[in-house]
């Protein structure tokens, strides 16, 4: 398998019954994700795109055997969704959901933690693994299968990447979105290590953006563990300091949030910087993959 | 949401937590609410208010007067003064720092304390980082006893049994009210107990829906007393919730995603030319915030082109392009605006936007390329 997903990975819906939930289901139902149950409380005993539908996700994981869930419940009731799917010992949860208390959050990566479950996001695109399986909202037409891990904060970056490698003939391993919001479940050096130890990775590209200190921990990470290349690009460079650019984390506070600081903490540890989205194609053929 | 300093210590009074006596001064005719000797607090969102000249101590009336005038006619560090807070001194014996906020790093909330209280912890950080003491607290442990006597051990702490009496409040009321920090600097030992001589309190947003009343009447508080001077868009952004940023150029931007926003504004950049603004729409935007968000970053009028800049995941370009055509049909075009759309439902979006006769590419460097030379041919 590529990281995480596979074309074998049996995958739980919740909130399948939604607006945004039946409509991201049919789309990964096209793309061959291997959906095997919803949940909805209450819409238990009925069927969409031919998927059982339960009440409860216990009935789903008894019945069906799940190795995946995905989550599209709204905010509000996204934290029990989430302690149900943890609850049932399901191993990974892709959380979508944006705008949650953090207390919510926290609450549920302690749980997570404890139960041993692999939480991405939340606010996250997901994770697709091209020509395999997708398990997320990505616009699967952008990717094609090959040997370039993503990894990113952002997901519409994710996609723009995504986009610019498949045109010039370079496909992905696995693309991970780790999610935009102020705290998240698997962090960035987790899916470094992932696609280390990837036989079908060969080369990641990783994308940051301003604020915080998120690239200097994953520069601290490449410098120790990572053997494979990584190309870096880090967005925002003209960012003011002290404004909020779209993501909670995404606002320079002190020297540390800058792209320019960013940038030098990972060019020393190894990493190859791009120093625009145009160029990661043409740095990742100069690699070789 | 950071709160003013006034309202996060009448929060504290609500969960018992002991803060000086006070009133608030807006005006003044307000003097004679006053009780001297006062120290005199200008109510603004910022930290470092002592070295700015923003804390006072008055004696009596007479002097009282003209230093409250100046004070509510100053700006501090960009906000002009809203309102001052009047209180009775405190006869301090010792000041120590202690807060209670989340560990970003750890995914855990996080309880911190310092000796060196009443001085800005980023300094205490940089100068003295031995002095700050940081214990995570499991919320599904809590605090225990003896976090709190180790606590109290390393700020030299007396009376064990109120410390940790104050400190379990205020975890509670962190907790309670979704406090994302909730910071006491400094918290006066004192003969007559622990009082809370300052509080900066950040609410999550996120958390509004549990606590509407309690949140929207913060706000409509804030509004109040807010005489910062502000453009249009920037009113017309905060009423409607949308995420945007004023810079300082004539290229309007508008994305779907935070990432591929500033990656637009970069190429912007890039190519010679200066963004307006930021604006971001979130993931989860329908045809109406589409239309809203048009709205508010053309209520710029330095906007003299605009990049509409969309790759849809979870956004469907369907409704994103409906939502532009919407704003056509209910406005005169005064711009040219340039659009990148592709993704989710672009191949129903694209040609309703070319049916319109607007320029929209697929590619994002085209795009912005595109608005830029129309920019410079203006």
């Amino acid at each position: 398998m590529a990281i995480l997903i596979d074309e074998n990975t049996r995958v739980l819906v919740q909130g399948i019954t939604g607006n945004v939930g039946s409509f991201q289901t049919g789309i990964m139902q096209d793309y061959g994700t291997n959906t095997v149950a919803g949940v909805t409380p209450g819409k238990g005993g009925t069927e969409i795109f031919g998927i059982p539908v339960y009440d409860l996700v216990e009935e789903a994981v008894r019945e069906r055997h799940v190795d995946a869930a995905i989550s599209f419940v709204p905010a509000r009731f996204a934290k029990d969704a989430a302690m149900e799917v943890i609850g049932s010992s399901i191993p990974l949860l892709v959380l979508t959901t944006d705008g949650m208390p953090d207390q919510d959050v926290l609450t549920i990566l302690r749980y997570a933690a404890l139960k041993g479950t692999t939480v991405l996001g939340p606010d996250t695109p997901g994770l697709i693994s091209p020509g395999k399986c997708k398990l997320g909202v990505h616009p699967h037409t952008m990717f094609m299968k090959g040997p370039v891990g993503i990894v990113s904060k952002s997901g519409s970056l994710s996609y723009e990447v995504g986009r610019l490698l498949t045109e010039s003939g370079i496909g992905q391993s696995t693309v991970v979105g780790i999610g935009g919001g102020p705290i998240w479940g698997l962090s960035q050096e987790s899916v470094l290590r992932m696609f280390e130890e990837d036989p079908e990775t060969e080369a990641i590209v990783l994308l940051g953006e301003v604020g915080g200190r998120l690239e200097h921990d994953a520069a601290y990470f490449i410098s120790l563990y990572m053997k494979k290349p990584v190309i870096a690009l880090i967005v925002g460079r003209m960012a003011p300091e002290g404004v909020q650019m779209g993501h909670a984390g995404a606002i320079i506070e002190g020297e540390e949030g800058t792209a320019a600081s960013k940038i030098k903490a990972l060019k020393k540890a190894g990493a190859i910087i791009a120093s625009s989205s145009l160029n990661i194609p043409e740095l990742i053929k100069k690699v070789e993959v | 949401m950071r709160l003013l300093e006034f309202q996060a210590k009448r929060l504290l009074a609500e969960k018992e937590i002991s803060i000086p006596k006070g009133a608030l001064i807006s005006s003044p005719n307000d003097l004679q609410k006053i009780v001297f000797p006062a120290l005199l607090k200008a109510q603004v969102p910022v930290g470092g208010r002592g070295k700015a000249g923003a804390i006072k101590r008055v004696e009596q009336a007479q002097e009282a007067l003209p230093v409250l005038d100046e004070m509510l006619a100053s700006t501090i560090k960009g906000h002009p003064v809203q309102a001052v807070l009047a209180e009775d001194p405190v006869e301090v014996i010792g000041e120590v720092y202690v807060a209670y906020l989340t560990d970003k790093q750890a995914n855990m909330p996080l309880l911190m304390a310092s000796s060196a209280g009443g001085v800005d912890i980023e300094e205490v950080a940089h100068t003295t980082p031995e002095l700050i003491i940081k214990r995570h607290i499991d919320p599904f442990v809590g605090v225990q006893d003896y976090e709190l006597r180790f606590l109290a051990k390393a700020l030299q702490i007396v009376d064990l049994q109120a410390f940790a009496d104050f400190i379990r409040k205020i975890c509670a009321a962190s907790q309670e009210l979704d406090a994302t920090l909730l910071e006491i600097n400094p918290l006066a030992l004192t003969p007559s107990g622990l009082i809370a001589l300052d509080a900066k309190i950040l609410l999550d947003d996120k958390a509004s829906y549990r606590h509407q009343q309690l949140f929207s009447q913060l706000k409509d508080e804030q509004k109040k007393f807010d005489r910062t001077a502000k453009t249009k868009a920037v009113e017309l952004a905060e009423e409607r919730q949308i995420n945007y940023v004023s810079l300082k150029g004539n290229i309007g931007m508008i994305a779907d995603g935070a990432g591929t926003g500033m990656l637009t504004l970069d190429m912007i950049y890039d190519m010679g030319a200066r963004p307006a603004n930021f604006c971001e729409m979130g993931g989860m935007a329908n045809a109406e915030i589409m239309q809203r968000t048009i709205e508010v970053v053309l209520a710029d009028k330095r906007v003299e082109v605009l990049v509409i800049s969309l790759i849809g995941g979870l956004t469907r370009m369907d409704e994103m392009a409906e939502g532009i055509v919407r704003y056509l049909k209910d406005n005169d075009q005064s711009v040219p605006i340039v659009i990148r759309m592709c993704g989710t439902k672009a191949d129903i979006g694209l040609p309703m936007l070319r049916g319109m006769g607007l320029d929209a590419f697929e590619d994002l460097a085209t795009t912005v390329r595109t608005a830029v030379e129309q920019a410079r041919n203006l």
